[in-house]
């Protein structure tokens, strides 16, 4: 059963006079338990996508449903109504508050569900523990490193168990070493948790651990590839190439 | 880009944070261009000559400068901040230093000039409102007029001409001190790590409570009889001035984080949203604003107080020429009284006429006292001098011959001394003492405060006794009167018509004789002026103290933008942050005002009974009043996170 499906969704920026469209026309449809990538040149609209299908920014014409819900038209009230329900997000600057500690950032979308606290506190032991953070759960944002702080956020994702988690560029600030651990963790979630992850990057090392990558192009999907049962080296090498021809174009331009 | 062009662009661009500024600079002139006219304009001759008011409006105005440099020079900061990320651009680009502090102080300058005319427009306007207030207060016949005072432009002008230079100069050590580098992070800078609650910081915060609680201790043994001495007075204030100030400062330094924090440890990490806005973003900034929080909490306090005590001998000066004058009209001699009378007639004004004979003796008052400091005291209670009257003097008492009751016990002097419900007192005089029982207290007065020593209290007697008392008068005790004859006009409207003619008599000038119309009109003048500039004060505390914490505010919620995005994107509605913003402006703005409130009120407490004989109404007004105005800022906070939040995701 499809998760989120998206329809000829346009997003035009501007005004009358001086209008880019960005996204023209894309279709998406996720699967329960998929781990999808989107890759793309620069300027070609990934972070616009995430954000139309996050219901962050609206989209100027498409629709797009979550477990069957259309929330194209819905209002502000019921969008956030609906992103406490169905969504998570991680995002490449943290977006962790300062003034809270690392147990009460996680926290943070269980309050809103009012949740008992009791199952406020197992649900956090169980996902501060797959996560490995249960050490700085006291600590600050500001007293831990980059890697701890988007497995964090990470976890604050996840913690209420969200219908599809969205990551923008998740291990854009990240050095090698502490992505690959997140992404590990990621992928075990993926699993575990049969949560459904949307992710936007530029690596193609952070793509191949996802089951199928979607590549946009000037706004439009350019070409998929499917996992499937390869080896992640060769999806690996496969992503490279695409990547090439996606690249290649651009050059001749 | 010409550097005209370039100065217009900006000034343009930045017209949403110019506001802030511009109302800030409009409102300063507007204030001190009032106060200057006000001062200057012919018809306040009769307040400055009458009660030598020129010094205290003079000294007003000096104050007044003071106030509003500190609030401009705020307002300059934080607006210099905003911005500093455009200077570092300027200078990336390659300006110098020197060109944009030109910038600067060209768009500073015509900034600043332009709101200075709009501020002495409305100035203008709010100054003749201002002297209708005043007149009004006062109880002065007279019309508000006023004409444009050049004096007055001319005075504006050159304190705010050097109030600029000022700014410009803090503008150039701005710039000068900071490099590129800085200029970026200002404002990206979160104010400081995040504070942990340590043990020092607890202990710090309960010294903070405690050190508030010895001063307000101390204020309430202030004037009970413990400080003597005028030296010891003294020391006994600037030592709760200083631990109330320093306690409040450790208060908001310590004990503000370390209750938040305990709050908070209790939820262990499950916070509601309110408590994520409110508790953790104040707590985070508590240390750092605990400087400019403890200025705002001690202006305030000193505000209400001092408005709250205006108050009170404002509300109280009916009441105390009442207390002080049992009669309209009070004459301590029958012939002055019988002319007096006759003049009355011949105007056609009825009056009631009433008759007292008293005299002085030597009164033993110790076995009725029961509290009083006898190493202290000013007088001795087992040989005090006191006035006594007959009972006839007194309706609707009459004494059998061995009782003895106490009139015109005045209330400032219950706090000093408290009296037995009944007991023995003896009264004496040449040769003679007389024992009597005491049967109580009678709340009226009788005799004018004046007649009786001052105020102190009067006995009633039996007719009898009071005779043989007087035979036996110990002469070198007396006062030049002994008879006092108050005059009471039957129909109020009369009343004025009576004074006229009391004073055509020249009866005010001599000792003991008074008219209460004339007194509390005189103490409506003084305690007017001195209320309308307390007052005038209060409102200038009041705006910039709000003014500074709501400037505060939009610098929080500018920093906090990214916090509300977060928060909107986890799924939590405007609705939800803004219930948590207002939990937060809450605390904001109450902590300080709770706690100035609290320091006022001990500080009205400790000395209220020199200024007034109403307590509680004329505090609470005052109180309720400054509450409410205050509440606007915090209002007006509200309001602009309203449009943050709603433009953060
Ligand atoms: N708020 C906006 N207003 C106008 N144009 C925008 C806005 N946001 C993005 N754009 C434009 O839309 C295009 C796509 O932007 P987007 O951020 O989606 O790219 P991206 O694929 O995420 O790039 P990158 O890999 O660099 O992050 C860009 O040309 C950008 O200039
Ligand atoms: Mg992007």
């Amino acid at each position: 059963m499809s998760i989120l499906e998206a329809r000829k969704i346009h997003k035009r920026y501007g005004n009358k006079w001086n209008k880019q469209e960005v996204l023209r026309g894309i279709d998406i449809e996720v699967e329960k338990g998929e781990f999808v990538g989107i890759m793309g040149p620069s300027g070609s609209g990934k972070t616009t996508l995430l954000n139309v299908l996050s219901s962050i920014d609206k989209v100027t014409n498409g629709s797009i449903k979550i477990e069957g819900q259309e929330f194209t038209k819905m209002k502000e009230k019921q969008l956030a109504e609906f992103r406490k329900n169905h969504l998570g997000f991680i995002f490449q600057e943290y977006n962790l508050l300062d003034t809270l500690s690392v147990k009460e950032n996680i926290l943070l979308p269980l309050t809103i569900k009012k949740v008992t606290k009791k199952e406020a506190q197992n649900k956090f032991a169980a996902v501060a523990k797959e996560l490995g953070i249960l050490e700085v759960k006291d600590k600050y944002p500001g007293e831990i490193s980059g890697g701890q702080k988007q497995r964090t956020s990470a976890a604050r994702a996840f913690i209420h168990d969200p219908s599809i988690i969205f990551a923008d560029e998740p291990t854009g600030a990240l050095d090698s070493k502490s992505a690959s651990d997140l992404l590990n963790k990621l992928g075990d979630l993926n699993e575990k948790r049969k949560a459904t992850i949307v992710m936007v990057t530029h690596d193609p090392l952070a793509a191949s651990y996802c089951s199928r990558v979607i590549f946009i192009k000037d706004g439009q999907i350019f070409t998929q590839l499917n996992k499937g049962d390869e080896s992640r080296q060769t999806f690996f090498n496969d992503i490279i190439k695409t990547q090439g021809v996606l690249g290649g174009v651009q050059h001749e331009l | 880009m010409s550097f005209k062009q370039l100065i217009f662009r900006n000034l343009k661009k930045n017209l949403s944070n110019y506001y802030l500024y511009v109302f800030a600079l409009v409102f300063s002139v507007a204030l001190y261009f009032a106060f200057v006219t006000l001062q200057y304009d012919p018809s306040m001759d009769e307040v400055e000559g009458s009660i030598k008011g020129a010094a205290a409006l003079r000294a007003g105005a000096v104050m007044l400068i003071a106030i509003i440099i500190v609030f401009l020079i705020y307002a300059n900061n934080l607006f210099i901040k905003r911005r500093s990320k455009e200077i570092g651009l300027l200078q990336l680009v390659g300006l110098t230093k020197g060109k944009i502090f030109q910038i600067l102080s060209v768009e500073n300058m015509m900034l600043y000039f332009g709101s200075m005319l709009i501020g002495i427009f409305v100035g203008f306007s709010v100054s003749k409102l201002l002297m209708m207030i005043l007149i009004k207060i006062m109880g002065i016949n007279e019309v508000a007029t006023l004409r444009f005072s050049v004096e007055a432009l001319i005075q504006t002008a050159v304190v705010f001409v050097c109030i600029y230079v000022v700014i410009m100069a803090m503008n150039a050590l701005f710039i000068k001190r900071q490099r590129i580098l800085h200029l970026f992070q200002v404002t990206s800078k979160t104010e400081g790590k995040v504070n942990r609650v340590s043990v020092i910081g607890m202990l710090i915060g309960v010294l903070g409570i405690g050190l508030i609680a010895f001063g307000y201790y101390l204020s309430t043994r202030l004037f009970s009889g413990d400080f003597t001495e005028l030296n010891a007075l003294y020391f006994a204030m600037l030592t709760i001035l200083g631990s109330v100030i320093v306690g409040t400062y450790l208060f908001y330094k310590g004990s503000v984080s370390f209750i938040f924090n305990m709050i908070r440890k209790k939820d262990n990490g499950y916070l509601s949203i309110n408590k994520v806005l409110s508790l953790s973003s104040i707590m985070f900034r508590m240390k750092s604003n605990s400087i400019l929080l403890t200025i705002i909490t001690t202006v305030s306090a000193l505000a209400i107080g001092l408005l709250s005590l205006t108050y009170i001998s404002y509300y109280s000066t009916e009441k105390t020429a009442e207390e002080s004058l049992p009669n309209h009209f009070s004459i301590p001699n029958e012939a002055d009284a019988a002319r007096f009378m006759d003049e009355l007639e011949a105007a056609k004004i009825e009056y009631t006429e009433k008759k007292v004979d008293f005299h002085q003796v030597h009164a033993d008052l110790s076995r009725i006292m029961e509290t009083y400091d006898e190493e202290n005291g000013s007088f001795n209670p087992g040989d005090a001098t006191m006035v006594v009257i007959s009972d006839e003097a007194v309706e609707g008492i009459d004494l059998s011959r061995n009782e003895s009751i106490i009139v015109n016990f005045p209330d400032t002097l219950q706090q000093f001394m408290s009296l037995k419900e009944t007991g023995q007192i003896s009264l004496k005089g040449q040769a003679q003492t007389v024992t009597l029982n005491y049967k109580g207290l009678e709340d009226r007065n009788v005799l004018p405060s004046l007649l009786t020593l001052g105020g102190f209290p009067v006995a009633v007697v039996d007719q009898g006794v009071y005779q043989q008392l007087k035979e036996d008068m110990d002469e070198s005790i007396q006062k030049e009167s002994t008879v006092y004859v108050g005059v009471d006009v039957k129909d109020k409207g009369e009343i004025e018509e009576a004074d006229k003619i009391f004073q055509e008599l020249g009866f005010q000038e001599n000792f003991g004789y008074s008219s209460r119309l004339y007194v509390s009109s005189t103490g409506k003048i003084t305690m007017g002026l001195a209320m309308f500039l307390v007052g005038f004060f209060g409102l200038t505390f009041l705006i910039t103290s709000g003014c500074i914490l709501y400037f505060k505010q939009m610098d929080e919620s500018e920093e906090e933008k990214g916090t509300y995005k977060i928060l909107r994107k986890l799924g939590f509605t405007n609705k939800d942050l803004l219930n948590g913003i207002r939990v937060k402006q809450l605390f904001n703005f109450g902590i300080p005002l709770v706690v100035g409130l609290c320091h006022s009120y001990f500080a009205v407490k400790s000395g209220w009974f020199f200024f007034g004989t109403e307590l509680w109404t004329p505090m609470i007004i005052v109180m309720v009043l400054y509450t409410l105005l205050y509440s606007i800022f915090g209002l007006l906070s509200v309001l602009y996170y309203k449009k943050v939040i709603k433009d953060s995701l």
